[in-house]
């Protein structure tokens, strides 16, 4: 949906708040400066379980040599090592910055008062290149490396929503973190597919 | 001192400042076709029937070759490529 040089999602603060949460732990992945620490912490409702998938979201993407940040800022030269550590070398803080900065501006938008997102026009590629990002790291976590994987992610997590709402969980083995974390990649496809539609409305 | 090894390294040099180098991106199961054709239009001024073209080359064979030239401007662009989050490498035109 769009306004006014404006995409607008409705999502209510609690959604909001779970996405600027982990808004600011890929920020801090790919930088060193916590995000908010002058600002309130953004409150999620009856939220114990949920910051409980948050939390161990938090350790996983703490780890050293992590495979999620090579997504994000990967090898330039799998085949020249010389050539891909000079790339490295002189790419890397000015990419980890920008991204660093994207994710910044969507994770302020987000912890914003209001019943919704409104991403202003000429912040639209930014923000779909923050959401870019964040997902290449849910997908690394979620183990998705290929198309196929990204299907069969898609199927298992809507038999899973499909099982946690009638109760049938525990019968098919479901990872509660799993599915939820498949459920906010989804989310966060689906946010950037329609803020794509807008941005592309014009292209020719 | 031996003038050999300085001729040696000039012609090597000359001749890796000649190399013709490509940027390539590829498949990959998280970038929206969508988004990789607008990145495409917007960065390398292709029309939107052409980027979505290469789009589709990236999904169907697996990579495009998205620029060819030297190694500093494929350095810029493997660098643009990443800064949209798409999965791009650099290598000589003939490896």
């Amino acid at each position: 949906m769009h306004r006014d040089g404006f995409a607008v999602a409705e999502l209510d603060a609690d959604e909001r708040a779970v996405i600027a949460r982990v808004v600011a732990d890929v920020g801090l992945l790919l930088g060193e400066e916590p995000f908010g620490m002058e600002a309130e912490e953004p409150t999620v409702g009856d939220g114990d379980e949920l910051f409980g998938f948050l939390q161990s979201l938090e350790a996983a993407l703490a780890d050293p040599d992590d495979p999620a940040v090579l997504r994000v800022l990967p090898n330039a030269a799998p085949t020249d090592r010389e050539v891909a550590s000079e790339f490295r070398r002189l790419t890397e803080p000015e990419l980890r910055a920008t991204k660093v900065a994207r994710l910044k501006a969507m994770w302020l938008a987000l912890s914003e008062d209001g019943p919704e997102w409104a991403v202003p026009e000429e912040d639209a590629m930014a923000t779909a290149g923050a959401l870019t990002d964040l997902r290449l790291v849910l997908a690394s976590r979620l183990g998705v490396v290929t198309d196929e994987d990204a299907t069969a992610l898609h199927d298992e997590i809507e038999l899973a929503a499909h099982a946690v709402e009638t109760g049938a969980a525990a019968e098919l083995n479901v990872d509660p973190e799993r599915v939820w974390l498949g459920m906010l990649y989804q989310a966060l496809t689906w946010l950037q597919e329609s803020l794509m539609s807008y941005v592309m409305r014009n292209d020719e | 001192m031996s003038i050999q090894p300085e001729t040696t390294e000039n012609v090597s040099v000359a001749s890796r400042l000649d190399d013709v180098w490509v940027t390539l991106v590829w498949n990959d199961p998280v970038n929206l076709m969508s988004y990789v054709t607008h990145v495409f239009q917007t960065y390398f001024g292709w029309s939107r029937e052409e980027a979505e073209r290469r789009m589709r080359e990236v999904h169907e064979r697996g990579k495009t070759v998205v620029s060819s030239g030297g190694r500093e401007h494929m350095e810029v662009d493997v660098q643009a490529m990443h800064g949209y989050g798409l999965w791009a490498t650099m290598q000589r035109s003939d490896a």
